[in-house]
């Protein structure tokens, strides 16, 4: 199964993951004491990729990967996030 | 539509989050008011810079006199406290994510004041920041909205101001998207390379808002409420 993690050379630690993540009440989205202090994701509570959540809402691209693979979660591509206004709701 | 605009909404407006409960009512402002709120937008700052206006010096230090007046220390810090002071002690257990944004956009607006000090500073125009303190053009802005006079109403709604974060942020974020294709001058790319993903990210702020915690006729209307007092600037009307 494929997992999210955060790439630090792209992420700005908005931290808006983090309130998508604590709202739904996983939180797999923390901050890691060490080294630096900085937005991690912990593949045992992210239910990636059954759950996207997090991904409509991070505003720094390239900022979330899948880890395997390295490919660029954000923006979101629409064959793994499926979830859009476009097009929908008329 | 400005492909500008096209790929902004594909990209960072359309994707929402499985079940949101405000997405139905986002979906509805931003087609019925912000996309043409925005299309105005892109389209009058494409115009102005075809024109030339943008290798003009007057242009350039207009552009960072009017940054600074709409996002100086002492007006950002009006402000986002009318922001943060719009969210009462009782709710605060309910918005304490929102609050924590709001906080945090403080810091965001008051480098972005700095940012175009050292517009001003680099071309010459200014030698330090304290002249800016007598200058009108760095202190008076006529935006209605989110910077101007909203900063005094911090009784609205908590929620309300996620009409200025979805709506204006977004403007800002689409205007830097259009100086950063058109204009080449150094400063000016200074001035708002680390604006546009904090502009994003305040939009982000406001989408996520709306989407979220926007899921009741009554939060939904203080946003439409003060989406339609800001979209009044923007369609001339004020």
């Amino acid at each position: 199964m494929p997992t999210l993690k955060i790439d630090h050379e792209f992420c700005t630690e908005c931290r808006m993951c983090y309130v998508a993540c604590r709202e739904l009440n996983l939180n797999a989205v923390y901050v890691a004491a060490e080294p630096l202090h900085r937005i991690e994701i912990d593949p045992a509570r992210c239910l990636f990729p059954g759950c996207t959540a997090c991904l409509p809402y991070c505003p720094a691209p390239g900022s979330m990967v899948e880890a395997e693979t390295g490919r660029s979660m954000v923006p979101p591509p629409p064959d793994v996030h499926r979830w859009s206004l476009k097009g929908r709701m008329r | 539509m400005h492909p500008i605009l096209e790929e902004f909404l594909d990209l960072w407006v359309w994707p929402t989050a499985p079940g949101a409960g405000g997405a139905k009512f986002r979906r509805r402002i931003t087609e019925e008011k912000c996309i043409p709120g925005w299309e105005g937008l892109v389209q009058s700052t494409v115009r102005e810079l075809e024109s030339g206006q943008g290798a003009g010096e007057d242009w350039k230090r207009r552009l960072a006199l009017e940054g600074y007046a709409a996002e100086g220390v002492q007006f950002s810090i009006k402000q986002m406290s009318a922001q943060l002071m719009s969210i009462n002690l009782n709710d605060q257990p309910r918005w304490i994510d929102v609050q924590r944004m709001r906080a945090r956009q403080v810091w965001d607006e008051c480098k972005h004041s700095k940012l175009h000090v050292d517009s001003l500073s680099g071309h010459g125009w200014i030698k330090d920041e304290r002249e800016l303190m007598n200058d009108v053009d760095a202190n008076f802005q006529p935006l209605s909205a989110y910077f101007g006079q909203s900063m005094m109403f911090t009784h609205i709604h908590p929620l309300a101001r996620n009409a200025q974060h979805y709506f204006i942020e977004a403007g800002a974020y689409l205007t830097i998207c259009i100086y950063d294709q058109m204009v080449g001058d150094l400063l000016v790319r200074h001035q708002h390379l680390s604006q546009k993903a904090e502009e994003l990210m305040h939009f982000m702020e406001g989408k996520y808002q709306i989407d979220t915690y926007c899921t009741t006729p009554e939060t939904q209307n203080a946003v439409e409420e003060t989406l339609e007092w800001v979209l009044r600037f923007f369609q001339g009307k004020v």
